[in-house]
């Protein structure tokens, strides 16, 4: 009897538990996916654009303090595609109206990372990750990971 | 999905009174039981199919109102940005937290009872955060006489270490806490920096976010502490 009343208790539980939401991340960056066609089999770059909300910046790929975290781009492997290291832009120089002598290095609006592959002709799709950490005039925001989905055909 | 608990009562009524000559044997009271179990369970069963339903149409309000709320303020300021963001602690008893120092001792709010105390949330890769912190010692040391307690909670990743070198070149020797898994859910931290001005009571009295000449600049968290300081009777 006993183990008919927990049972009871806990599918009573379980369903309410049912469709509980998600904590929800908020992005400052948004990754703008372009339909690309490279050479096959040939060294070819493939262009990631990425875009900055209004008012937002991200630390560049090579912030001047080692406590700012870079942005930075990781791609997974995926078959018949040969992938290098991943170029970055240069960064422009900021600085907090409240403190105009500490000069950072930010990607703001929009910029573009290079990701040189070697593809075997056909479609392919690489999956990975950008992390950035933005602020904006007042306030920084913790370091996120933005989802990134590069579906790109070799011809 | 609709469960007739009005009959499963009925059942468990009709079962009892059909049972009533059996009362005084075994099985009689087997039966009654059975017939209870099976309404009881039949409540709970509809009781969290019922739960389950009403959080999912409450998901779907909440998405509702944000895309309305999305639509509303497109072209506007940021709803998000600390310059909007809305003191939900204002008013209300600080949260509760137990933490570490960075000499590994453990630090609790309530050690501070009767104190104004002044909560700083920062993070070593927040600039705005450690241009304030160099402020916050001016005024620790400032108004320690006066009962203040300063407090800053790292919610770095980093480690303590880390933590341990910034604060250091800040100049900073107010105690410095390293987060866990709770506080800044508990004090819904969506950005650094954030202050908390909390009474000798335990209240919320002032919460800032981010920093500017409008909400934390050094003349306005000077202005912040003396208005904590005066309603704290100090």
């Amino acid at each position: 009897m006993k183990t008919l009343w927990i049972g009871a208790l806990l599918v009573g539980a379980q369903l309410g538990q049912l469709d509980a939401p998600p904590k929800a991340v908020k992005h400052r960056v948004m990754y703008v996916a372009e339909a690309q066609t490279v050479a096959a089999g040939k060294r070819s770059v493939l262009e990631l654009r990425f875009r900055v909300d209004d008012g937002f910046h991200v630390n560049s790929h090579t912030p001047k303090s080692e406590l700012q975290i870079p942005t930075a781009l990781e791609l997974g492997a995926a078959a018949g595609v040969k992938l290098t290291a991943v170029e970055y832009p240069a960064g422009k120089e900021y600085s907090f109206a409240f403190d105009p002598s500490e000069k950072l290095d930010v990607y703001s609006d929009s910029f573009v990372v290079k990701v040189p592959v070697v593809a075997a002709a056909g479609a392919h799709e690489l999956k990975g990750e950008l992390k950035y950490q933005a602020c904006d005039k007042a306030a920084c925001y913790p370091p996120r990971t933005l989802p990134v989905d590069v579906v790109f055909a070799a011809k | 999905m609709a469960i007739d608990l009005e009959a499963a009562n009925i059942t468990a009524a009709r079962c009892r009174a059909e049972c009533e000559d059996h009362v005084g044997s075994g099985f009689g009271r087997k039966i009654v039981l059975v017939a209870m179990m099976i309404a009881g369970v039949t409540l709970l069963v509809w009781a969290g199919v019922h739960n389950a339903r009403e959080r999912k149409l409450a998901m779907q309000k909440t998405v509702e109102s944000k895309a309305a709320l999305v639509a509303e303020t497109a072209g506007q300021t940021d709803a998000d940005s600390p310059e909007n963001a809305t003191p939900k602690l204002q008013g209300k008893i600080a949260p509760a937290f137990t933490l570490v120092d960075l000499d590994g001792k453990k630090v609790s709010l309530s050690d501070f009872k009767g104190h104004p105390v002044f909560v700083n949330f920062w993070a070593t890769w927040c600039e705005p955060c450690k241009l304030e912190m160099p402020w916050l010692e001016d005024f620790s040391k400032k108004y320690k006489d006066q009962g203040l307690v300063m407090l800053g909670i790292s919610t770095d990743d980093a480690g303590k270490d880390v933590v341990a070198k910034t604060a250091k070149k800040l100049g900073v020797t107010y105690p410095i806490l390293l987060k866990d898994d709770k506080v800044e859910d508990k004090y819904g931290l969506e950005y650094m920096p954030q202050s908390f001005y909390v009474d000798k009571t335990g209240k919320v009295l002032i919460a800032t976010a981010g920093i500017s000449d409008g909400q934390g600049g050094k003349d306005a968290i000077e202005a912040n502490i003396k208005k904590l300081l005066a309603e704290s009777g100090q």
